[in-house]
């Protein structure tokens, strides 16, 4: 089964960036550049694993993440940030984010998490 | 149409020209992010590559970020990190020690080479380690050529650049090209850090200036605020007078600003400290001769003179106020140089030590319980006026009575004597 991913960043050329790293690594990807169409790719896409960035216009990565919960509470979510707050890290984890990646971020330990995250889902975690 | 030799000489010209241009600037730059940019610019331009991207170090956080990227495939700026235990950086690093320009730079197909050489692996694991990660992240990052910048042992940062469009290959030249903006991008950075950590480091030294200032400053604000209400309480004591210090300070403010003396800003504040705190020597006055009901003797007169020195002693911890002491001292000076401590005539006696000698006076004569309010104004005013030119500067008392003029005619009670003055 092809391993799906949902890049959400309101900057395009991180989602371009994202986006083609992990088609090189077999992964299905589609990209969302803010909360409310997040949440739609989410329903139509169905992802297995949403990266989502924090800071975003509109609704921003804690809202949508609180939605895309609400209703897929086994989709894995990981929260992506530009600054260490820690307020907002522990307000995403109490929401139930799977994990958080700050940037700037290491290619291989962002791949290593998301990979990580598709086997919980293959165990049925 | 040029030739290719003819573009290549072109080009050669052209490099040389360029690092002048960027030794140039490093001198005067100061934040080397717009030398890096240019750099990446000019690359990018002159070389026609996928991407051209710039990874530096910064030092605080022990990580390699990228800050410049420019081409059809560059890539996002401040997303990837690299920290320092990335293979590709423990590799570059284990070039200490050696000349510049020597074979640092790596080319992807040189790297796939050596991997495939069976001998490398086996002669080091962990070189071979190495070369399988940065293998790994120039594919990702579509990577053809990396070249290192150090400043001294420091591996400062990486050129990374992607293919030539047109597909040809770099040339030697080329290459040392770029390891020399490499180097100069290194030198940038580093230089600029140095300049950025004597900058924060004066910042501080001027941050600390500051706050010792501020503190001196509080310290002299609240002994004044002391000295204040000691004068205060000095004038309570005295038999007869009513009042206020603060009166005092109207009355000569009054005086000064009819004279036309600028009364902005540190001008002011002398003036109204000097005003206020004329007799706060009298603190060192036993009480039963400042609060004696009845005429001194000249022995209690003698004591009640010392009162200016007396004063002037106790500003002494004000530095700021040097001149206020000099005032407070000066300020029973008489006109005619009849007055004490030191017996000073006409302007050697300073201004404000005049106006405080005019309206320290009359203060004393209109608040004294022995006048009834109306008569004691006229009498005042009479008084001041006959001593103009003998205890009194008569400037001074021009000035003052035409104050005390406006001003009560303001309130529309403008006692006899000062009409007859309006009159003469
Ligand atoms: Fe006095």
């Amino acid at each position: 089964m092809m391993k799906k991913l949902l890049i959400v960043d309101d900057e395009v050329e991180i989602c371009e960036f994202l986006k083609s790293f992990f088609e090189d690594r077999d992964y299905r990807v589609a990209v969302a550049h803010d909360g409310v169409m997040a949440f739609e790719q989410v329903g139509i896409f169905k992802p297995d694993v949403v990266l989502l960035d924090i800071q975003m216009p509109g609704l921003d990565g804690l809202q949508a993440l609180k939605k895309i919960k609400e209703k897929y509470p086994k989709m894995k979510v990981i929260m992506v940030t530009a600054v260490e707050t820690q307020e907002k890290i522990e307000e995403a984890m109490r929401l139930g984010a799977d994990n958080y990646i700050t940037k700037p971020l290491s290619l291989e330990y962002l791949e290593k998490d998301v990979q990580d995250k598709i086997e919980l889902l293959a165990k049925g975690v | 149409m040029p030739t290719e030799t003819d573009r290549l000489n072109a080009n050669k010209l052209d490099y040389q020209e360029v690092l002048r241009d960027v030794a140039r600037m490093m001198v005067r730059l100061k934040r080397p992010d717009r030398l890096l940019k240019i750099i990446t610019r000019f690359i990018d331009r002159q070389f026609g590559l996928t991407h051209t991207s710039l990874l530096v170090l910064d030092p605080r956080k022990k990580r390699y970020v990228f800050v410049n990227s420019k081409g059809s495939k560059r890539l996002p700026v401040s997303l990837v990190k690299f920290d320092v235990d990335h293979p590709m950086v423990q590799w570059f690093s284990g070039f200490k020690q050696k000349q510049p320009f020597q074979k640092e730079f790596l080319f992807l197909s040189d790297v796939k080479k050596m991997l495939s050489r069976a001998e490398y692996r086996l002669a080091s694991n962990s070189k071979a380690d190495q070369l399988a990660g940065i293998q790994k992240a120039m594919q990702t990052l579509k990577a053809e050529l990396i070249v290192p910048g150090y400043f001294k042992d420091t591996l400062v940062g990486v050129l990374m650049l992607g293919r030539r469009v047109n597909g040809r290959c770099f040339t030697k030249q080329e290459v040392t090209f770029f390891q020399t903006l490499a180097h100069d991008c290194s030198m940038a950075v580093k230089t600029a850090e140095y300049n950025q950590s004597l900058v924060e480091q004066n910042q501080e030294l001027a941050r600390r200036l500051e706050e010792i200032e501020r503190m001196r400053s509080k310290e002299q604000k609240t002994y004044y605020e002391i000295m204040r209400s000691l004068a205060e309480e000095v004038h309570a004591k005295e038999p007869n007078i009513f009042g206020h210090v603060s009166e005092v300070e109207r009355l000569g403010l009054m005086t000064a600003r009819e004279m036309g003396i600028d009364l902005s800003g540190k001008t002011k504040d002398l003036l109204s400290a000097a005003l206020i705190l004329h007799d706060v020597g009298k603190i060192g006055i036993p009480d039963s001769v400042l609060s004696k009901p009845g005429r001194l003797t000249p022995e209690e007169w003698k004591i009640m003179k010392t009162h200016v020195e007396k004063g002037a002693r106790i500003l002494e911890p004000l530095t700021d106020f040097k001149k206020v002491r000099e005032i407070i001292l000066s300020h029973h000076e008489r006109f005619d140089g009849s007055g004490y401590p030191r017996g000073l005539k006409g302007d050697q006696i300073s201004i404000e030590a005049r106006i405080i000698s005019v309206v320290d006076s009359f203060h004393a004569i209109v608040s004294s319980r022995c006048y009834r309010e109306g008569r004691s104004l006229d009498f005042a005013i009479h008084e001041i006026r006959n001593c103009a030119g003998t205890q009194f500067d008569p400037v001074v008392v021009d000035a003052f009575l035409r104050a005390l003029k406006k001003e009560l005619q303001k309130k529309g009670e403008i006692p006899r004597s000062l009409l007859e003055y309006a009159a003469g």
